[in-house]
C-alpha cells in the first residue's frame, strides 16, 4: 500500500456506471488468396506439413494404445498418451509466428504443441544453430539414433529429432528429451523454446507467469504462451496466476522500462470439453471463455476468440496480439476454438457427446478442408499434399522403430546405477548468481539504513558479565535473515522477492525492513492474497534460470499453494533430467499465540514430499548461515522460520554472528549443550524450551542433558545424535508439530533402527497435541513445555527420585489418544 | 529404657534360626560382651553377645524354638521396666516366615502391572543395560529393574556392579561369628545305651543326604589317571615354595580342581544345574569343595573359578577351607546351589574309590581318591608301576547319559595326565 497512491473518497463515492467494449469471436475471413501476400507458397505448405506431422503423430499414439500396432510395428505402451487429434490447426497456427526466445507452457494434451514449436523453431534457426542445439542436448544422445545414416539436410535431421526426441521421451527412454522421466505430459525441450508441459490441470496457469515475469525483470526477449485448456479455468492457480499477471502496479508503480505489462499470452486452446465435462453448457458458466478478459481488467486482457480450425486465423491474432505485447500493454487473453475427435485418453469412451457430433466436426476438419483451399488457390497440388503425408508416414514410422528399440533406446539402467533418479533429485550445486551482469540496486550497500543500523547492534546476546544486553540493541534472527538476503541481492542480478506485505512494510516480521530503499519494485514487490501463485510463478521464474525467495506469511496458508509446493515445486528437476535447476527458496514463517489457523508447525509436510530440501534455524547465526547456504544452491528449499524468535539473540556462537559471509551445511544438527546422560533432539523454537528442562533437569535431578538442535530435517545427517546416544543411550525428540505423523516420529524411527544396541530406553516423542490450536492463553496446553520434558524422562526413560509428573506420559495415555485419534 | 533382643540375620537368604542354648536366665545380671544365647541357621552355629550391661528382663522363646530372623527374643534393661511391648508373641499367632528384606536399598519400581507372573517370565531390559551386564559379568536373572515397567536399565547394572564388588573385595568382613561344637543333649539313658538329640546341622545333612539319593538316579563311574606329570609339578612347588620364589602352596588337590575345571569348560552340559523340567547351564563355574569340619561335612563354593590362575584358585580353595572350620565362612557360599559342581577328595585317607553323593541341584561330583601304584605297560612287553590317581565321578544320570560322563570323566584324565600351568 504505497503512500503515493491516495485513495480519494471523493473519487470513490461518485456515482457512476462500469462499460465493456464488444469481444471479437471469429472475426478472421481472409481468403488464403488475400493472405498470399503475407506467406509464400512454402510457408503454406510448411503449415500444411505441421499439421500432418502431428496428425500423424497423434494418429501412431492412438493406434499403439488401442490395437498395439502402427504401421506393421508392434508395441505395447503402457503409460499416458492425451491425444489431441483436430486440434493441430490451433497448435500450429500458435507456434508459428514464436520465435526461439518465445517460450510456451502446456498441459497434459501438448504433444500437438510441442512439434509445432519444435518445427516452428528448426525454421527459424541457421543449420550451425540446429547443429549446435542437437549436438549439447545430453552430449548429442538423443541425436545419435537419429543421426546414424541420415542422409539429408539439416533441417531434416532436426525434423527427425524433434519427433523421435519427443516419442522416445513418450516411451520412458533414456534418449528421450527428459531421459524418460517427464513422459507424455512433462515432455519439453528448451532449446526451442519448448518449457515444460503439466499433468496437473491448469497447472501451466500460474508458472508461465512467473516466466513472463522473468523475461520482464531481467530484460529478455521474448513472450510467453500459456497453453492451457477450457476446462482449466476453473481452477484456482489458474485464475490466481491471471491476478498475478494483471496487477496494476506493473503499469502504475514500476519505473523507467520496467513500467508496463507483462509479456504473456494466456491461450485457451478450447476444445470445449474437460475430460468428459462439457465446459459450456454443463460445468463452466462463460458460455464464450474470451469473456472472462472482461472480467479481470479494464482493458479486459484484449481478449478474443479466434477460430482455431482456421491456422490463418490463429497466426493472424498472434500477430496483432505481439504488437500490443511489445507496447507493453500485455497481458493478453486469446480463446482458441478448437476440437478433439479423439477421447480425453484412449480409454475415453466418449460416452459423453454423440457420434453426430464427432462427425460434423470431422466434417469439417481443418488438415482436410485447408489442403482444399491450397490447391484451390493454386498453391499446392493434390499430388504434392499426398507426397507430404506418404513423405509424413515415412519419417514416423522411422521414429517410432528407433523410439522402441532397446538398445538403440534403451530404458535408464536401473540394475546398474540403482540410485540414478535418487541422484536427480537434487541438483546440489554451489552457484553466486545465476547470471553475470550488474545488479540493479538504488545506492550501495553501504548506505543503506538498515545496513548502517545493523552496525551498532551487538551481535551477541550476552555481554562480558553474562548480562543480556536490551531488547533494541541485540542483533536478533530477523537480522540475520536480512543480511544474508541483501548480501544475495547486491550479487545475484537475477534475485526477485515478493510476497505478502513484502514491500514498504517490510515484511510481516520486518525480515525486509531497509530492502525497499535499496530496491527497485521489479526485484520487491507486493504480490496478491494469492499462495498459489506466489509459489507458481516462483517456478516459473526459477524455471527460466533466475533465482527467487517468494514469501508465504503463515505457514497454516501452506494448504492454499498445496500443488505448487508439494506436485510441481518438487518435481521439476528430476523429471526434466535434470536440464532444469530450481533456484527457490520459500520463507514460511510458523506463528503462536494466534490460535487454530495461524500457529501451526507443518514442517512434516514439506518433509514427506520427495524433491524439498527443509530448514528450520532458530539462532540468528544459523539462521544467516543456513539463507547464505540455500540462496547459494540451486534446490528449492522450504525455509520456516518461528515467529517467536525473529528478535531473539544469539546465544552460543563464540564472538556473536560473523559480519563477513559464511555457509552452514544444510543437513547438519547441532549440538547447543553438552552432557553425558540423555539426550534431547529439538526441531523449532522448541530448543529453548529443551533447554530450560535441561537446567531443571541439572540443578533438581542431577541429571546432564544434552541438546541437539536439528537445524534441518531434509537432508539430515544422523551420525551426530547417534553419536550423543552412545554417550547417553536415553533421547527424547521434541518439536512445535502435532506428534502424529510428524517429522519427529520419522526420526525418533530411524534413531531406533539405527542406534538400537546403545539405547537404554526406546526414544520418546514429545510433540504438541493433535488438537487445534488454542487461544494464546491455552497454548501451555498444546505446545511442549519444559515440564513435558522431565514427565517423559521420568515416566519412559529413568524414573526421577522425588518427581511427581503434572502430565501423562503413560503408555495407557499414549493408546488412548491413538485409539481416539487425538 | 529397656531394649529388645533381637534373632540376628546371618546371610541374605536365611529366614529363620534355631535357638540353641540360653546361658542367662531371666532376672540374671548381665555385662556388656557376656553371651547371651547360642542359635544355629542351615549351615553353622553363632553365639550372640549383650550389647549393653543390664538385667534380662524376659525372654521369648525356648531352647529349639524356630525363630524367624529379626525378631525379638528377650528384652534387657533395668529391673522393674515394661517389657511387654517387646513380645513379639503377642503380634504373632505362630512364627511366621517374615520375609526378609533386601540388604540392598530398594530400588523405585514404577509399578504398572500390565503383565502377571507367567511361566516363562521374560526379562525386561534394555539393550544397552543387557550389553553392559555381559561386559561386567553382572547376573541379570536375580535384578529386579528400576526403569518403567520394571525394566532392567542400565543404572540397575551399574548398581548391581558397585554391590558385587563389595562382596568381591569383603569376603571375609561380612561374617565375625565364632562357631562353637554344640554340647550335646542326652534324651534317655539306659543300662546300655543313651539316645542323643541330634545337632540341627546333623538333621541338615541327614536330609539333604536322603534327598539327593531319593531324586535322582544318581551312579558312579570310575578312572584313574597317570599321576606323574602332575607329581612333578607338585614336587617343583614345593621347592619354589620353600625357596620363596612361589608365594602359594598349590597342592595336588589344587591341581586336580583345576584339571576339572578345564574339563568343565569342554562339557558345559556337567557344569549345570537339573530342574526336572529344565536345565540351567552356567557360563562360569562355580567350584564347590567338599570340607570337613568338626561340626560337620561343609561344601563352600569359590565364584567364578574358571577366572582364577592354578594360584588364586589354590589360594581360594585355602581361605574356604579354612573359613569353613574356623566358622567365618560366608553363609550364602555354602548353599549347594552356589556351586555348579563339587569336587570332594578323600584321597589323603586312603581311599581308593568310592561313591560320593551329589549336592543337588548340581548335575554331578568328582571324589579323588588316594594315589596308588599299578603296572602299565611301557613299552612293548615291559611294564613297570606307575602312580595312578583314582578319580571316582558321580553323576546324575536324569541329566547326563552315560556316554557324555564317561568321555567328561576322561577328559578330566586327559588333562591330569598332560598338566601344565
Amino acid at each position: 500500500m504505497p503512500k503515493i497512491q491516495y485513495i480519494n473518497p471523493d473519487e470513490v463515492r461518485k456515482p457512476g456506471f462500469l462499460k465493456f467494449s464488444p469481444i471479437p469471436v471469429n472475426q478472421y475471413n481472409k481468403t488464403v488468396e488475400e493472405e498470399k501476400k503475407n506467406f509464400s507458397n512454402e510457408d503454406f505448405v510448411r503449415i500444411y506439413r505441421d499439421m500432418v506431422i502431428i496428425r500423424e503423430f497423434e494418429t501412431m499414439l492412438n493406434l499403439i494404445k488401442t490395437r498395439n500396432e502402427y504401421n506393421g510395428v508392434e508395441y505395447n505402451h503402457p503409460g499416458p498418451a492425451h491425444l489431441s487429434i483436430g486440434q493441430e490447426a490451433a497448435a500450429v497456427g500458435m507456434a508459428y509466428t514464436l520465435g526461439v526466445e518465445d517460450f510456451i507452457f502446456g498441459s497434459h494434451r501438448s504433444h500437438g504443441e510441442i512439434l509445432a514449436k519444435g518445427l516452428s523453431a528448426i525454421d527459424k534457426l541457421n543449420d550451425k544453430q540446429l547443429i549446435e542445439i542437437m549436438d549439447n542436448h545430453f552430449d548429442g544422445i538423443t541425436l545419435a539414433p537419429v543421426k546414424a545414416g541420415h542422409t539429408g539436410t539439416t533441417k531434416e535431421l532436426a525434423v527427425k529429432f524433434l519427433i523421435y526426441g519427443t516419442l522416445a521421451e513418450v516411451f520412458a527412454r533414456e534418449t528421450g528429451f527428459n531421459k524418460g522421466l517427464g513422459g507424455s505430459m512433462h515432455a519439453f525441450f528448451t532449446p526451442f523454446g519448448v518449457y515444460p508441459n503439466n499433468a496437473i490441470v491448469g497447472g501451466s496457469g500460474d508458472i508461465s507467469v512467473g516466466a513472463a515475469l522473468y523475461k520482464k525483470v531481467n530484460r529478455k526477449k521474448g513472450i510467453i504462451v500459456a497453453n492451457i485448456g477450457d476446462a482449466s479455468m476453473a481452477c484456482g492457480p489458474v485464475w490466481e496466476g491471471l491476478t498475478f499477471a494483471t496487477m496494476d502496479q506493473f503499469t502504475e508503480l514500476w519505473e523507467g522500462d520496467m513500467k508496463g505489462g507483462l509479456p504473456l499470452i494466456v491461450n485457451i486452446m478450447n476444445n470445449q470439453y474437460g475430460m468428459g465435462g462439457q465446459t459450456c453448457g454443463e460445468t463452466m458458466g462463460y458460455d464464450i471463455a474470451a469473456r472472462i478478459g472482461a472480467g479481470i481488467n479494464a482493458d479486459q486482457m484484449h481478449a478474443e476468440r479466434v477460430d482455431g480450425y482456421n491456422p490463418l486465423a490463429v497466426i493472424d491474432a498472434y500477430k496483432r496480439k505481439r504488437k500490443i505485447i511489445e507496447e507493453k500493454r500485455g497481458p493478453v487473453l486469446l480463446d482458441v476454438l478448437t476440437y478433439r475427435y479423439s477421447g480425453h485418453s484412449p480409454s475415453d469412451a466418449s460416452s459423453y457427446r454423440s457420434k453426430e457430433e464427432v462427425e460434423a466436426w470431422e466434417k469439417q476438419d481443418s488438415i482436410i478442408w485447408f489442403g482444399k483451399e491450397l490447391v484451390k488457390a493454386g498453391v499446392a497440388t493434390e499430388a504434392e499434399l499426398e507426397v507430404i503425408k506418404a513423405e509424413t508416414t515415412e519419417i514416423i514410422t522411422f521414429s517410432i522403430k528407433l523410439a522402441i528399440d532397446d538398445e538403440v533406446s534403451p530404458i535408464m539402467d536401473m540394475k546398474k546405477h540403482p540410485n540414478l533418479i535418487g541422484d536427480m533429485m537434487f541438483s546440489n550445486q554451489s552457484v553466486d548468481k545465476m547470471e553475470d551482469r550488474p545488479v540493479e540496486v538504488n545506492h550501495p550497500m553501504e548506505e543503506n539504513p538498515r545496513v548502517k543500523q545493523l552496525k551498532t547492534k551487538e551481535r551477541f546476546m550476552f555481554n562480558e558479565n553474562g548480562k543480556p544486553f536490551s531488547k533494541i540493541k541485540t542483533y536478533g534472527l530477523r537480522d540475520g535473515l536480512f543480511e544474508a538476503i541483501v548480501d544475495r541481492f547486491y550479487k545475484d542480478p537475477t534475485l526477485i522477492a515478493y510476497g505478502e506485505e513484502n514491500r514498504d512494510w517490510g515484511g510481516a516480521f520486518a525480515v525486509y525492513r531497509g530492502l525497499t530503499e535499496a530496491l527497485p519494485y521489479n526485484r520487491l514487490f507486493n504480490s496478491p492474497i494469492s499462495e498459489a501463485s506466489i509459489i507458481g510463478t516462483a517456478i516459473g521464474y526459477a524455471m527460466c534460470g533466475g533465482r527467487v525467495i517468494p514469501e508465504i506469511m503463515y505457514a497454516d496458508f501452506l494448504g492454499r499453494a498445496g500443488d505448487e509446493v508439494f506436485n510441481q515445486l518438487p518435481k521439476w528437476q528430476a523429471m526434466s533430467g535434470n536440464v532444469l535447476k530450481m533456484p527457490v527458496v520459500i520463507r514460511i514463517s510458523i506463528g503462536s499465540k494466534y490460535g487454530a489457523q495461524h500457529s501451526q508447525d507443518w514442517t512434516a509436510l514439506a518433509a514427506h514430499i520427495p524433491g524439498l530440501k527443509v530448514v528450520f534455524p532458530v539462532t540468528p547465526y544459523d539462521a544467516k548461515g543456513l539463507m547464505n547456504s540455500a540462496l547459494q544452491g540451486t534446490d528449492p528449499i522450504i525455509f520456516f522460520e518461528s515467529q517467536r524468535l525473529y528478535d531473539i539473540g544469539e546465544q552460543f556462537h563464540k564472538g556473536g554472528v560473523p559480519e563477513g559471509y559464511y555457509e552452514l551445511p544444510i543437513g547438519e544438527p547441532d549440538v547447543k549443550r553438552e552432557g553425558s546422560d540423555v539426550t534431547i533432539l529439538t526441531i523449532g523454537a522448541t530448543l529453548y524450551r529443551a533447554l530450560d528442562a535441561a537446567k531443571t533437569l541439572e540443578e533438581k535431578y542431577n541429571l546432564s542433558a544434552e541438546v541437539i538442535d536439528a537445524r534441518s530435517l531434509v537432508p539430515f545427517n544422523y551420525e551426530p545424535v547417534i553419536e550423543s546416544i552412545k554417550k547417553t543411550g536415553r533421547i527424547i525428540i521434541s518439536g512445535d508439530a502435532s506428534a502424529r505423523g510428524s517429522f519427529l516420529r520419522d526420526l525418533a524411527s530411524n534413531i531406533t533402527e539405527l542406534a538400537f544396541d546403545y539405547l537404554d530406553a526406546p526414544p520418546v516423542v514429545v510433540g504438541s497435541r493433535n488438537w487445534i490450536t488454542p487461544a494464546h492463553e491455552l497454548e501451555d496446553y498444546f505446545f511442549p513445555q519444559p515440564e513435558w520434558f522431565i514427565d517423559a524422562i521420568h515416566e519412559r526413560i529413568l524414573p526421577l527420585e522425588g518427581h511427581v509428573s503434572t502430565s501423562d506420559f503413560s503408555e495407557a495415555e499414549q493408546l488412548d489418544r491413538n485409539a481416539r485419534g487425538i | 529404657m529397656a531394649i529388645p533382643v533381637l534373632m540376628p540375620r546371618q546371610g541374605q537368604s536365611v529366614e529363620s534360626c534355631i535357638l540353641g542354648q540360653w546361658y542367662k536366665s531371666v532376672g540374671e545380671e548381665v555385662s556388656e560382651g557376656d553371651i547371651l544365647f547360642s542359635y544355629e541357621t542351615d549351615k553353622a552355629s553363632f553365639e550372640e553377645e549383650a550389647k549393653e550391661d543390664g538385667i534380662l528382663l524376659a525372654t521369648f522363646f525356648e531352647e529349639g524354638d524356630e525363630v524367624p530372623v529379626l525378631v525379638n527374643v528377650a528384652v534387657l534393661g533395668n529391673k522393674g521396666e515394661s517389657f511387654d511391648e517387646f513380645n513379639p508373641n503377642v503380634a504373632l499367632k505362630e512364627p511366621a516366615n517374615t520375609k526378609p528384606a533386601e540388604a540392598e536399598e530398594k530400588p523405585k519400581v514404577v509399578e504398572f502391572d500390565v503383565e502377571d507372573d507367567s511361566p516363562n517370565k521374560r526379562i525386561r531390559i534394555s539393550p544397552l543395560a543387557r550389553k553392559m551386564a555381559e561386559k561386567l559379568k553382572v547376573n541379570i536373572q536375580s535384578l529386579k529393574g528400576s526403569g518403567p515397567h520394571g525394566r532392567i536399565i542400565a543404572r540397575d547394572i551399574e548398581t548391581a556392579e558397585k554391590g558385587v564388588e563389595k562382596t568381591i573385595q569383603q569376603p571375609v568382613e561380612t561374617q565375625t561369628i565364632k562357631t562353637v561344637s554344640q554340647p550335646t543333649t542326652i534324651l534317655e539313658s539306659g543300662d546300655d545305651y543313651e539316645i542323643k538329640a541330634i545337632p540341627n546341622i546333623r538333621k541338615l545333612i541327614a536330609n539333604a543326604m536322603f534327598q539327593s539319593l531319593q531324586n535322582s538316579a544318581q551312579l558312579t563311574h570310575h578312572m584313574s589317571a597317570d599321576a606323574r606329570k602332575m607329581m612333578k609339578l607338585r614336587k617343583k612347588i614345593k621347592k619354589e615354595f620353600a625357596d620363596g620364589t612361589l608365594s602359594q602352596n598349590v597342592t595336588i588337590n589344587d591341581l586336580v580342581c583345576f584339571a576339572v575345571i578345564r574339563a568343565l569348560k569342554k562339557f558345559p552340559q556337567v557344569n549345570t544345574h537339573y530342574h526336572g523340567d529344565k536345565m540351567k547351564w552356567f557360563k562360569k563355574v562355580h567350584l564347590g569343595l567338599a570340607v570337613d569340619t568338626e561340626r560337620g561335612l561343609m561344601v563352600p563354593a569359590v565364584k567364578n573359578a574358571d577366572d582364577l590362575s592354578i594360584t588364586g584358585m589354590s589360594y581360594q580353595l585355602q581361605q574356604v577351607a579354612t573359613q569353613s572350620k574356623s566358622g567365618n565362612i560366608n553363609p550364602d557360599l555354602l548353599n549347594p546351589a552356589a556351586a555348579t559342581f563339587t569336587v570332594s577328595n578323600l584321597g589323603n585317607y586312603g581311599v581308593e574309590m568310592f561313591t560320593p553323593v551329589i549336592n543337588l541341584p548340581q548335575t554331578a561330583i568328582l571324589g579323588v581318591c588316594t594315589i596308588i601304584p599299578r603296572p602299565k605297560e611301557i613299552e612293548e612287553g615291559v611294564y613297570g608301576f606307575v602312580p595312578m590317581i583314582g578319580l571316582s565321578l558321580t553323576y546324575n544320570h536324569q541329566a547326563l547319559d552315560g556316554g557324555e560322563a564317561t568321555l567328561f570323566l576322561a577328559e578330566i584324565k586327559n588333562q591330569i595326565e598332560n598338566l601344565s600351568l
